[in-house]
């Protein structure tokens, strides 16, 4: 029972900090949200943030080392909590989010810029409401929907991933494309640019920071979600939430749920980096 | 591209209309017009009336429905229209600076995409940032949102000249910037013109920016159908008809005063009378006029003669008593073509 509450704790706390990002779904459908939600805190204050993210993490880490230290672990407890199979439970969480997030960029952008382009009014709508789909059906029944057609495994559990979390980036895509200012793209055509030089040297390029956030939204969610893939057998962290709660050990589910919270934090401080690192200077 | 690489070259359109899908008339209709080499022509009408879509054909952002095009002789509809944009200067009101390119980069870009090597990009944003007044070791490393309007506007005007262009199309390029920058960046840009020669095609809906920096100026009315086509002064003196007339204004001989200088019609006498009120030969007839009055004298001295109160009037036909019959045609005529605005008011 107090197992069950932490892993909400823990995918809430995520989808928390998702909707703080901007451009996070509930934010993304007004376009000047997107504008809007990224005011500039002071810079102090942001680098300040990024300092606290992995400082926090360690001392949790530090914490929660201890207190498993700390226990008398059983028999079936040592057999969950010892460094292999956290290492490869880590690694399995990880390659999971990866791929995922590795699948979506590769199927959410270019289907944002398609579905960014005036021309494509018919399509537009189709493949929002495909997306919007993905993330309102839940995903614990759209894994046991995708076990019923490709069985158990970790390609099952990526394709529920990615439908999950293809909407953020797809729909950040459209919007950082679209919110372009036409002028810049009438000039960049004056010029002489050929329609795809506009697309790649200036529209995508200002869509960088609203693609950014949809990513770092996307990832997020991924870490969360992929403990689900406990269920069709795919690994992770969410195999010991669930094997935790199965045998009634309540430090394995612990470390499952504070372990994955880690990574999240530690997923959306890299984001936090890259977009930096990323966004164009001069904007 | 075009005959004459980077002087002007001639414009001919030719029973040119387009007709946007879904309107009930065509937004520009049969517009004939032939704009000479290395002249300004400013095209100023009411808003909607179709200057925008006339000027977007010539460089193809708006296909026309039917017409001709020529610059410099080359059917500009059989040319493949990104490789001719590139070489059209084209400024727009909005500026369209990137915001995540530099300056320097800014106005290297078509050269970039024309594929001049870096060196001589490098030294031609260099000459084109003296040539607009910005300081070029300041400005070539910023970006877009740390200069005023006002620079912007320079910076947009530069990057439309990179590639030497012998064509440059502006759309209001100075609409959006405040009443005194506007006027320093007219006085600057028709200096710049001076010494480049390109054929300018300006578009404004402000006639007295038209007077400013055409050579020539087309009046347009509703469907870009041209009410009239000649110099400023010839406008300002014999309006073609009411429509024209509203553009004009009252105040048409103060503005025709403002086209002419005191150099231009001085009759010739002692110069630099002592006891009146001084002013330089390019003085425009406007400001002359403004000193006498300020000085209650109906005369002023300049380098080149004594300008007297009766030889202004007769600059622009009127007020004389001694010869009532006067027709317009006997005024000292303008070197047409021939900018002559000082920078009056
Ligand atoms: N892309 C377009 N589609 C349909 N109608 C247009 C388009 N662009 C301009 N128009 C119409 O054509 C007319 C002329 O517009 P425009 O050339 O922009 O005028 P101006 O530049 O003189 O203000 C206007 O009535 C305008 O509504
Ligand atoms: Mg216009």
């Amino acid at each position: 029972m107090a197992a069950d509450t932490l892993t909400a704790d823990v995918l809430g706390s995520e989808a928390s900090e998702g909707a703080g990002v901007p451009g996070a779904p509930e934010t993304a459908g007004a376009s000047g949200a997107l504008t809007a939600g990224r005011a500039r805190p002071s810079r102090r204050a942001a680098r300040l943030r990024l300092l606290l993210t992995p400082a926090a993490v360690c001392a949790v880490l530090a914490a929660l080392y201890a207190w498993v230290s700390a226990q008398d672990l059983d028999s079936i407890e040592q057999r969950s909590l010892n460094p292999s199979v956290i290492l490869t439970k880590a690694a399995e969480h990880l390659e999971m989010t990866l791929a995922a997030t590795a699948l979506v960029v590769v199927i959410a952008i270019p289907l944002g810029i398609v579905a960014s382009r005036s021309r494509n009014r018919i399509a537009t709508p189709v493949i929002l409401t495909a997306a919007n789909l993905g993330q309102a059906v839940p995903c614990i029944g759209l894994l046991v929907l995708c076990t019923f057609l490709m069985g158990v495994g970790f390609q099952t559990a990526l394709v529920g991933l990615v439908a999950y979390s293809v909407l953020p980036v797809l729909r950040n895509t459209m919007i950082g494309v679209q919110q372009v200012d036409p002028a810049l793209v009438e000039a960049a055509r004056g010029m002489g640019m050929t329609r795809g030089q506009v697309l790649r040297r200036v529209e995508l390029r200002l869509a960088v920071p609203a693609i950014l956030a949809g990513l770092r939204t996307a990832l997020v969610l991924t870490v969360g979600v992929a403990t689900l893939g406990a269920f069709v057998a795919a690994g992770g962290f969410g195999e010991l939430i669930i094997n935790g709660l199965k045998l009634n050990r309540m430090p394995v589910t612990v470390v499952g749920g504070v372990l994955t919270a880690c990574i999240a934090f530690l997923i959306d401080w890299l984001g936090a980096l890259a977009e930096n690192v990323l966004k164009p200077r001069g904007l | 591209m075009f005959d004459t690489e980077t002087e002007g070259a001639r414009i001919e359109l030719r029973a040119l209309t387009k007709h946007y899908p879904g309107q009930p008339a065509p937004a520009v209709d049969n517009v004939d017009l032939d704009i000479p080499a290395g002249e300004l022509v400013v095209f100023v009408g009411p808003s909607g009336c179709g200057k925008t879509t006339t000027m977007k054909m010539i460089n193809r952002l708006v296909e026309p429905t039917s017409g001709e095009i020529r610059i410099g002789g080359k059917d500009v509809l059989s040319l493949q229209p990104d490789e001719l944009r590139r070489h059209i200067g084209y400024a727009i009101q909005q500026v369209g600076l990137f915001p995540h390119l530099t300056i320097g980069q800014n106005i290297g870009l078509v050269p970039k995409l024309l594929g001049w090597p870096a060196a001589r990009i490098a030294a031609r944003v260099e000459e084109l940032l003296s040539l607009v007044n910005l300081e070029p070791s300041l400005f070539h490393d910023r970006y877009p949102r740390q200069l005023s309007g006002g620079q912007q506007q320079r910076v947009g005007v530069a990057r439309a000249l990179a590639a030497d262009p012998p064509v440059m199309l502006m759309d209001e390029p100075f609409g959006a910037t405040d009443p005194i920058t506007r006027e320093h960046l007219q006085k600057e840009f028709v200096r710049l013109q001076k010494r480049l020669r390109k054929t300018i095609i300006f578009v404004t809906h402000d006639f007295e920016e038209a007077i400013k920096l055409g050579d020539r100026i087309v009046v347009l009315r509703e469907r870009s159908h041209i009410a009239q086509y000649d110099t400023p002064a010839e406008i300002l003196a014999r309006p073609a008809d009411d429509y024209v007339a509203g553009f004009v204004g009252q105040d048409a001989t103060l503005k025709r005063l403002a086209l002419l200088r005191v150099e231009d019609v001085a009759p010739a006498g002692p110069p630099q009378q002592a006891g009146l009120p001084q002013v330089a030969a390019g003085t425009s007839l406007r400001e002359a006029l403004d000193v006498m009055i300020a000085h209650g004298s109906d005369r002023c001295s300049s380098p080149s003669g004594v300008l007297t109160y009766t030889a202004l009037c007769g600059a622009v036909g009127t007020g004389r008593p001694s010869s009532p019959g006067r027709e317009p045609e006997a005024v000292p005529s303008l070197p047409a073509p021939e900018k002559v605005v000082a920078g009056g008011r």
